[in-house]
C-alpha cells in the first residue's frame, strides 16, 4: 500500500452513444449510495461521482500500487451496478485517467471545455452538486477535498479571464441574447407566426428566460391552439396576426409561404401604435417571411435564419480560438497545485482507452 | 503643485481607458468593481486640486474657463459614480474618461488659467450655488451625452448584425435610453436649481449669462418633453442629447472667455 491517489473513470458524449450513456447513468437519489460502495472498495478512501446526460465520471482516491488495478475495480463496479451484459461490458469504452491526468481533465469539464458546448456553463454547477452529495454522504477526504475546491477555483478563474463563454453558440441561444440587448425580458410579449418547430424552440428558451407571454397564429388553427396550449398563451387565427403586431415586442415568423408575409407597411403602422418601443423580427423560414425592406425602419431589428447560424457559428468559433488560452491557464494551475505533468493538453478530448 | 495633481488625475483616466481597451480587445472585460478604481484615483487627485484652488482664493474654484472645465470633469466623475453604479453601467467609464482626459488635458496645454482680480470680501454664497449647482447640471448633460453615444454604438451594432466584441459588453439598449432620459431630467432639475438661485442675485435680465443659461434650460426642456411624450424615436433621442450638449459647451465657452 502507498500514499492516496486520485483516479477517475469515465464515459462522456465522444466515447459512449447516448443509448448506453442513458443505461450507465446514475438516478440522482442513487449517488449517495454509489458514492458509499465506491468508498468501500478494497483499497479506497474517497469517492464522488459526476452523471449528467452527456457523462458519468468516477473520481475515487485510492491507496493501490498501480492506477490500473484501481481502473480495473471501478470498471467491475460500474458494469456489475449496472449489471451489463458481458457483451456490452466488452463494447464499453471508457477513459481512465491517473492522477495528474485526473487533475487536468476535471480542470477542463469544470471550466466547460470538455462540453458538448464548449464554455457552457450548466456543467460547472452540476460537478458543484456532484461534489455536495459525496460531501454529504461523508465519501470525500483530504485528497478529493483538494481536487474539487481547486477546480471550482480553475474553473472561476477560466471563465473570468477568457471569453471561452462569451457569445451564443445555437439560433435559439442567440435570438434570446439579442432580445436581451433589446427589451427587458419579463415585459416582452412574443408572437409566433407559423408554427415551426425552430419557432417553437426560440419562443420556449424566450418563455425559459423569462418572457411575459406567446401569441401563437397558424394557419393550421387546430396547430396554434395547440401551440399556444403548450406555451399557455393565446392563438389567433391566420387572417388576425397582423392586427396585433403593434401589441407584440418579439415576432418569429416561420411559415412555409413562397412570398413574404411581412411586409414594411404592415409594421410601419404597427410602429405608429408602439410609440418609440423596439420591435424584433426573427424569421427562420426558407423562403424567407419578411421582407428585409423592414430592417429599415426606426427601432426595428430583423435578423433571418442566415445571420442567426452566422452569429451562432462565429459564438462557437470564437470559443474555439479560447481553448488555448484557457488550457494555458488550466496548466499554469495545475503547475501550481503540484499535479504538472510531463504531458501538457492538447485541448482534446481525455484519451480513451480500457484497464 | 496643483497642476500636478491635475496631471495625475488625467493619467489615472488614461490609464483606465488604456487596461479597458486592452481588456475589451482581449474579450476579458467583465462587469466588476476594479474598473472604478482609475476613476475613483482620477476623482481624488481632481478633488485634490479643486480644494487647494479652493483654498487659494477663499471661494469656490470657478474663477477662470480653466478651472470651470476642471470642475466640469470633477462633477462628471461624481455622477459616474452615482449613475454609474446605478445602471450596472461601469463600462460608462470607458467612455466618461477620454472625454475628462481630453478636457483636463487640453485645458492644461491651453492658457486658460489665467488669475483674474478677485472681488474683494466674502463671495455671495447665492452665486457660488448658482454656479456650482449650474455647472453640476451640464456634467449631468455631458453623461447624457456619452450614454447616448453608447446608445448609437449598440444600436448601431444590433442593426447592422455585428454581433461581436464590443457588443456583449455594452449594456441593452432598453437600460441606455432609460438612463440617458433620467440623466437629462436630472440636469434639468439641477439646471432649474442654479437658475433659483441666481434670483436672489438680482442680475439684470439682459446678463449674457443668464441668457445663455436660460437658452440652456429652455433647449433642454423641449428635449425632456419630446422624451417623455416619446415624439420621436430613441434612437433619435439619444443622437438629441449627444448634439444638444454642444450647445452647453459652446454657449459656456463663448460665455466664461467674455
Amino acid at each position: 500500500m502507498s500514499s492516496m491517489q486520485s483516479i477517475c473513470l469515465g464515459i462522456n458524449y465522444r466515447t459512449t452513444p447516448v443509448e448506453l450513456r442513458e443505461r450507465l447513468a446514475f438516478a440522482g437519489g442513487k449517488v449517495p449510495q454509489a458514492v458509499e460502495e465506491i468508498r468501500r472498495l478494497p483499497g479506497f478512501a474517497e469517492s464522488v461521482v459526476i452523471s449528467t446526460c452527456n457523462r458519468v465520471e468516477l473520481y475515487a482516491a485510492h491507496s493501490h500500487e498501480h492506477s490500473e488495478t484501481a481502473h480495473k475495480a471501478l470498471l467491475d463496479y460500474l458494469i456489475q451496478h449496472f449489471q451489463l451484459q458481458p457483451e456490452q461490458a466488452e463494447a464499453l469504452v471508457c477513459y481512465c485517467l491517473a492522477a495528474e491526468e485526473t487533475a487536468r481533465h476535471l480542470f477542463q469539464v469544470v471550466s466547460g471545455l470538455d462540453s458538448m458546448v464548449l464554455g457552457e456553463t450548466e456543467i460547472f454547477g452540476q460537478v458543484k452538486q456532484a461534489y455536495k452529495v459525496a460531501l454529504g454522504a461523508g465519501t470525500t477526504g483530504r485528497e478529493l477535498n483538494r481536487l474539487f475546491q481547486r477546480a471550482f477555483n480553475v474553473g472561476k478563474l477560466v471563465r473570468e479571464t477568457t471569453a471561452i463563454q462569451r457569445g451564443s453558440t445555437s439560433v435559439g441561444a442567440v435570438a434570446v441574447d439579442l432580445a436581451g440587448k433589446l427589451f427587458d425580458l419579463k415585459t416582452c410579449r412574443v408572437m409566433l407566426i407559423g408554427a415551426g418547430e425552430m419557432a417553437r424552440v426560440c419562443a420556449q428558451s424566450l418563455l425559459s428566460r423569462g418572457a411575459k407571454s406567446v401569441i401563437v397564429s397558424n394557419r393550421s388553427y387546430e396547430r396554434a391552439v395547440e401551440l399556444a396550449a403548450e406555451f399557455n398563451g393565446t392563438a389567433l387565427t391566420f387572417d388576425q396576426w397582423e392586427h396585433s403586431l403593434h401589441e407584440v415586442d418579439i415576432i418569429i415568423s416561420s411559415t412555409s409561404a413562397p412570398h413574404f408575409v411581412v411586409k414594411p407597411e404592415m409594421i410601419e403602422k404597427a410602429m405608429h401604435s408602439r410609440r418609440g418601443h423596439y420591435l424584433f423580427l426573427i424569421d427562420i423560414a426558407v423562403p424567407r417571411d419578411i421582407d428585409p425592406a423592414v430592417n429599415d425602419i426606426e427601432d426595428v431589428y430583423l435578423y433571418d435564419i442566415d445571420t442567426l447560424s452566422e452569429i451562432a457559428e462565429e459564438g462557437r468559433r470564437e470559443r474555439t480560438r479560447q481553448l488555448t488560452l484557457c488550457n494555458r491557464i488550466i496548466e499554469e494551475q495545475l503547475e501550481k497545485f503540484g499535479r504538472a505533468s510531463a504531458y501538457p493538453s492538447s485541448g482534446d478530448a481525455p484519451s480513451h482507452s480500457t484497464p | 503643485m496643483d497642476r500636478t495633481l491635475l496631471i495625475l488625475a488625467t493619467l489615472a483616466f488614461l490609464g483606465g481607458l488604456v487596461h479597458a481597451i486592452v481588456s475589451l480587445r482581449a474579450g476579458t472585460w467583465r462587469e466588476n468593481r476594479w474598473h472604478w478604481v482609475p476613476m475613483a484615483v482620477g476623482l481624488v487627485f481632481q478633488t485634490a486640486f479643486l480644494y487647494l484652488r479652493g483654498q487659494q482664493h477663499g471661494r469656490c474654484p470657478l474663477t477662470n474657463l480653466f478651472e470651470v472645465f476642471i470642475f466640469i470633469g470633477w462633477c462628471i466623475v461624481l455622477l459616474y459614480f452615482l449613475v454609474g453604479a446605478t445602471y450596472r453601467l461601469s463600462l460608462l467609464g470607458v467612455f466618461t474618461a477620454p472625454m475628462i482626459a481630453l478636457l483636463q488635458g487640453l485645458s492644461l496645454l491651453s492658457s486658460l488659467d489665467k488669475s483674474v482680480p478677485l472681488p474683494r470680501g466674502a463671495p455671495n454664497p447665492w452665486l457660488e450655488i448658482h454656479a456650482a449647482v449650474s455647472l453640476m447640471a451640464y456634467a449631468a448633460f455631458a453623461l447624457a451625452c456619452i450614454t447616448g453615444v453608447m446608445y448609437l454604438v449598440q444600436a448601431r451594432l444590433l442593426k447592422k448584425h455585428r454581433i461581436h466584441g464590443l457588443f456583449y459588453q455594452l449594456p441593452p439598449i432598453h437600460e441606455l435610453a432609460k438612463a440617458i432620459q433620467r440623466l437629462a431630467m436630472l440636469g434639468l432639475l439641477l439646471l432649474s436649481a442654479g437658475l433659483a438661485a441666481a434670483f436672489p442675485l438680482h442680475l439684470p435680465v439682459s446678463n449674457p449669462k443668464l441668457v445663455f443659461a436660460w437658452v440652456v434650460w429652455g433647449m433642454y426642456l423641449a428635449i425632456n418633453v419630446i422624451m417623455w411624450a416619446r415624439m420621436l424615436s430613441a434612437r433619435q433621442i439619444a443622437w438629441l442629447a449627444v448634439v444638444g450638449f454642444m450647445v452647453p459647451l459652446v454657449s459656456l465657452w463663448i460665455v466664461t472667455a467674455a
